[in-house]
C-alpha cells in the first residue's frame, strides 16, 4: 500500500459490469484502506475489490478501466473521472496512471527480444555446424545411399545439358580407361576404409572439377583429366572428393540447410523485409560451413595421398592451375577458402618417402583418353 | 437487480477516438524493433497495435477491450512450430523418395499447407473474438476450423476457375460460416450480405480489368496465322524464331499489344484498388448482425481514395529521404570494400550495412502504409457505421471460454496472419 494523499478523493462516481450481463450500472466507488467497494444507488454492496488483485486494463486514454486479476467472470469497473483515478493509482500497486510501469516492463521486453536474437544469430555460427557433426555420423548410411539416389539423377539432369542419358559417362568403349580409373580408385579406397562403397566415373563436363555426393558417388569431370599433366594431379582431387565422403559434407550440409531454414525462416526474419535478411543470412553462413568442409576436404585429401605413397601436393598444383587467377566477388559468398591459402595449406603435408606412380605411363595414356569413345 | 443507468438509444454510432500520433510512434518503434530483433518483436506490435485499434473503438459510449498478450501469441507460436517442424521434416524425407510418393509429396504437401493455413485463419479468428472484452462480456466463436478449412478451400478453387467470378458468393458464404458461429455473450451473430450484391457491385470492376486481357487474347486470335505458324515450329532448325517472323510477320506486332494490354490491366488494377476496398468493406459492414442490432455502413470511396493519396504522398517524400541517405551509406560501403584485399570482416561489414538500407526501406514504406491506409481504413469504418436497435445490448450474458493462440501462431508460422 502506497501512502495516502488526503487531499486526494476517497470516493466517486464510476461504471461498473458485473461481468455476467452485459447491464452498464452507475456506482459510487469508496476507497478503503485495502480495498475498493462499489455500491449503486440504493447503497447496495455490488463488489469488493483488494488493492493488490486490481489490474489496470486495455481502454482509451481518458478511462482507467480496471478488473480483478486471474478471475474468470469479466467484471469490469470503469473510472472516467481524472482526480478519482489518481487516488485509486495512489493506492493500488499495479495501477499506474504515469505509464512508468508499462514503460519498465516494455524495456524489459526490448532487451530480452534482442538477447534472444543475438543467442540465435550465434547458434546459427556456430551451434548448426556443430550439431550437424555430431548428428551426421548417426544417420545411417542405408539413408544417405538412398538420398544419394535421389540426388543422383538431379545432378545428372542438371550436369547433362546435351541430354547424352547413358553417353554422358565417359568410358563406356575405353575398357583401358576404365581399368586405369578404378585402379586408381582402389588405391585410394582400400586406405581410406571407408564404411561404404565407392563409385567413380568421368564425365563429359568441360569443367576441371570433381563432385561427390551422398552414398558414395564421386564425378570426375573430362575436364579435369584433359588438365591433369600426371595421375597424381588426378588422384589429389578424387582423395578430396573421398574427403567429403568420409566427413559426410553432404549429409552435413543438408542438415546444416534444415538447420538454418528452422532458425531463418521459421523463428527469425518474418517481418517485412525479412526475406532479404533470411536469404542474405543462409547464403553467407551456408557459404562459411562450406568453406570449413573444403579445408577439411583438402587436408583428408593430401593425408589420403601421402598414406598410399603418393605426392599429397599433387592437389595444390592442380589447384593452381584451375583456379590460376583470384576469383571474382566477394569473399563471403564463396564456397570454397582461396585458392592460395588453399595451396599453401596443403603444400605443408609433405610426401612421405619416396612416391610410387598411381599409374604406368600406358595406363595413365589410356585414362587421358576415356572420353574418346 | 440491474439499475438500468442509461437509456440506450435506439440507434447509435460507433466512434474512433484514437490519436494518429500515438499509433504512429507505436508502429515507428515497432518497426526499428522489428529490424533489431528479426522479426521476433511482432508479436508484441501486434498486441499494441490491436489494444490501441480496440480501446479507441467506442461503440454506444463503452470503448472496446483487447486483453490477448504477446506472450500468448509467443507461446502459441513456438507451439505451432513444434507441431509444423515434424511436419516439414516428413515431406523433406518424402521428397527425397524416387517413387511415387516422391513425386505426390510435393502436391500434397501444398494441398496440405493451403488446408493448414485456412484451419489457423479460422482458429486465430477465435482467439482474437475471445480476446475482445465489451461491457464486461467476451465475444467467442463455436464452429470447426476444420469444416471451414475444407469449405474455403473448395471455394478458392472455385473462384481461381471462374476467374474470379465466384469471388462475392465465396466472401458471402466463408462469412456467413463465420458469423454464423461468432457470439457476444450469449447473443448470435450472423451474416445477412448477399454475394449476387457483392456480385454486382463488383462486375463493373472485374469487366473493366479482365477487357484489355481479352482483347489481347482475341486479337492473337485473330493476327497469327497458326496453321503457317505450327508449319514453322514443326521444322526442326536451329533458328526457330526467324522461321516463326517469316511465316507470321503480325506475330511481334500481336506480341507488344498483348504486353500494352496486361500493362493497362495492372494500371487499372491499382487505380482501382481503393474502390474494391471500399465496396468490400461497405458490403461486409452492412451484412454483420448480433441478434436484432443490425450495422449498416455508409462508408464513402472518395474518402478511401484520400487515404490512399496520403500514403502515395509520404511513400513519396520518404522515397526523397532515402536517396539522399543512401549516400552517405554507399560512402561507408565503398570505404570498407573499397581496399585491394578486402578482410571478410569488412565485407560482412558492408554487406550488413547495405542490408540494413534494405529492410530500413522496405520496412519504411511498410509502416507508412500501416500508419495510412490501414489507420484510415479502420477509423472510416467505424465511423461509417449506424447500430439500430442498441437496447439488446443490455441484456446479454456471459458465454464462452477464451481459447489458445495456438490458431494464431499456427497463421504467423504459416504467414497467413491478419490484423
Amino acid at each position: 500500500m502506497t501512502t495516502t494523499d488526503l487531499s486526494t478523493p476517497t470516493s466517486g462516481p464510476a461504471v461498473f459490469f458485473d461481468g455476467r450481463t452485459s447491464a452498464r450500472q452507475d456506482v459510487r466507488v469508496t476507497l478503503g484502506p485495502s480495498g475498493l467497494q462499489m455500491t449503486d444507488d440504493a447503497g447496495r454492496i455490488l463488489a469488493d475489490w483488494h488493492y493488490d488483485e486490481i489490474d489496470e486494463l486495455n481502454a482509451p486514454a481518458n478511462v482507467l478501466r480496471l478488473g480483478r486479476r486471474h478471475d474468470p467472470v469479466l467484471a469490469r469497473l470503469e473510472v472516467f473521472d481524472a482526480p478519482f483515478a489518481h487516488a485509486i493509482d495512489l493506492r493500488a500497486e499495479s495501477v499506474d496512471r504515469t505509464g512508468a510501469i508499462h514503460r519498465r516492463q516494455r524495456l524489459h521486453v526490448v532487451g530480452w527480444t534482442i538477447l534472444a536474437t543475438l543467442a540465435l544469430v550465434a547458434v546459427s555460427y556456430w551451434g548448426i555446424p556443430t550439431i550437424a557433426d555430431r548428428l551426421a555420423p548417426a544417420i545411417p548410411l542405408t539413408v544417405e545411399r538412398r538420398m544419394g539416389e535421389a540426388v543422383n539423377m538431379q545432378v545428372r539432369s542438371q550436369l547433362d545439358t546435351r541430354n547424352a542419358g547413358a553417353g554422358f559417362d565417359c568410358g563406356v568403349n575405353e575398357q583401358p580407361g576404365r581399368a586405369a580409373l578404378e585402379k586408381m580408385i582402389k588405391r585410394l579406397e582400400g586406405a581410406a576404409g571407408l564404411g561404404l562403397p565407392l563409385r567413380a566415373s568421368v564425365v563429359r563436363r568441360p569443367e576441371a572439377n570433381a563432385i561427390a555426393l551422398p552414398g558414395g558417388q564421386i564425378y570426375v569431370f573430362q575436364g579435369l583429366i584433359e588438365k591433369a599433366d600426371n595421375p597424381d594431379e588426378v588422384a589429389g582431387v578424387i582423395a578430396h572428393e573421398i574427403g567429403h565422403v568420409a566427413h559426410r559434407d553432404n549429409t552435413k550440409g543438408m542438415l546444416q540447410g534444415a538447420g538454418l531454414s528452422f532458425l531463418f525462416g521459421m523463428l527469425l526474419g518474418d517481418f517485412v523485409g525479412g526475406g532479404a535478411v533470411v536469404y542474405a543470412a543462409k547464403t553467407v553462413l551456408q557459404s562459411s560451413y562450406s568453406r570449413e568442409a573444403e579445408t577439411a576436404a583438402d587436408r583428408y585429401g593430401a593425408e589420403l595421398m601421402r598414406k598410399v605413397h603418393g605426392d599429397p601436393r599433387a592437389l595444390a598444383t592442380m589447384l593452381d592451375k584451375i583456379g590460376g587467377a583470384t576469383e571474382p566477388g566477394m569473399k563471403i559468398l564463396l564456397d570454397h577458402p582461396e585458392t592460395k591459402a588453399r595451396v599453401v595449406a596443403i603444400n605443408r603435408i609433405a610426401p612421405d618417402g619416396p612416391t610410387i606412380p598411381f599409374l604406368d605411363a600406358p595406363e595413365w595414356a589410356a585414362l587421358k583418353r576415356i572420353c574418346a569413345g | 437487480m440491474t439499475v438500468e443507468a442509461s437509456e440506450t438509444a435506439g440507434t447509435a454510432g460507433v466512434r474512433f477516438l484514437g490519436a494518429r500520433k500515438a499509433y504512429w510512434w507505436l508502429l515507428v518503434r515497432g518497426a526499428v524493433l522489428l529490424m533489431f530483433t528479426l522479426g521476433i518483436y511482432r508479436f508484441w506490435l501486434t498486441t499494441d497495435v490491436r489494444r490501441f485499434l480496440w480501446a479507441n473503438t467506442e461503440i454506444d459510449g463503452e470503448s472496446l477491450e483487447y486483453n490477448g498478450t504477446a506472450v500468448e501469441l509467443l507461446i502459441g507460436f513456438l507451439a505451432a512450430a513444434a507441431i509444423l517442424i515434424p511436419v516439414y521434416a516428413g515431406f523433406f524425407l518424402a521428397a527425397l523418395d524416387i517413387g511415387t510418393l516422391g513425386e505426390v509429396s510435393g502436391m500434397v504437401g501444398v494441398a496440405l499447407l493451403g488446408l493448414a493455413g485456412q484451419y489457423a485463419i479460422y482458429r486465430a479468428r477465435r482467439y482474437r473474438l475471445t480476446r475482445t472484452v465489451f461491457r464486461g462480456l467476451r465475444f467467442h466463436q463455436t464452429g470447426s476450423a476444420g469444416v471451414y478449412a475444407v469449405q474455403a478451400i473448395l471455394w478458392w478453387a472455385l473462384t481461381a476457375v471462374s476467374i474470379g467470378l465466384a469471388y462475392p458468393f465465396q466472401v458471402a458464404s466463408l462469412e456467413r460460416y463465420k458469423m454464423r458461429h461468432t457470439f457476444y455473450g450469449d447473443l448470435p451473430g450472423r451474416f445477412a450480405g448477399a454475394g449476387w450484391r457483392l456480385f454486382l457491385r463488383g462486375l463493373p470492376l472485374w469487366l473493366l480489368l479482365i477487357a484489355p486481357l481479352a482483347l489481347a487474347i482475341g486479337a492473337f486470335f485473330a493476327m497469327v496465322d497458326w496453321v503457317a505458324l505450327a508449319n514453322a515450329l514443326s521444322v526442326e532448325s536451329d533458328d526457330v524464331m526467324a522461321r516463326i517472323e517469316q511465316s507470321n510477320p503480325e506475330l511481334i506486332g500481336a506480341f507488344g499489344f498483348a504486353i500494352l494490354m496486361v500493362i493497362t490491366s495492372i494500371a487499372l488494377a491499382l487505380l482501382l484498388f481503393p474502390a474494391y476496398r471500399a465496396i468490400m468493406l461497405r458490403w461486409w459492414l452492412s451484412g454483420l448482425r448480433f441478434g436484432g442490432i443490425e450495422l449498416v455502413s455508409r462508408l464513402r470511396t472518395r474518402r478511401v481514395y484520400g487515404a490512399y493519396l496520403r500514403f502515395l504522398g509520404l511513400a513519396l517524400l520518404f522515397s526523397v529521404v532515402l536517396a539522399f541517405g543512401s549516400i552517405p551509406v554507399l560512402f561507408v560501403v565503398g570505404v570498407l570494400t573499397g581496399g585491394q584485399d578486402t578482410s571478410i570482416a569488412a565485407e560482412a561489414g558492408a554487406a550488413l550495412v547495405l542490408l540494413g538500407g534494405y529492410v530500413t526501406a522496405v520496412l519504411g514504406y511498410s509502416t507508412l502504409y500501416r500508419a495510412t491506409v490501414g489507420y484510415a481504413l479502420w477509423q472510416l469504418s467505424m465511423e461509417s457505421l449506424q447500430l439500430s436497435d442498441l437496447t439488446a445490448l443490455d441484456h446479454v450474458t456471459a458465454q464462452g471460454q477464451p481459447s489458445s493462440a495456438l490458431g494464431e501462431g499456427l497463421a504467423d508460422a504459416l504467414r497467413v496472419s491478419g490484423y
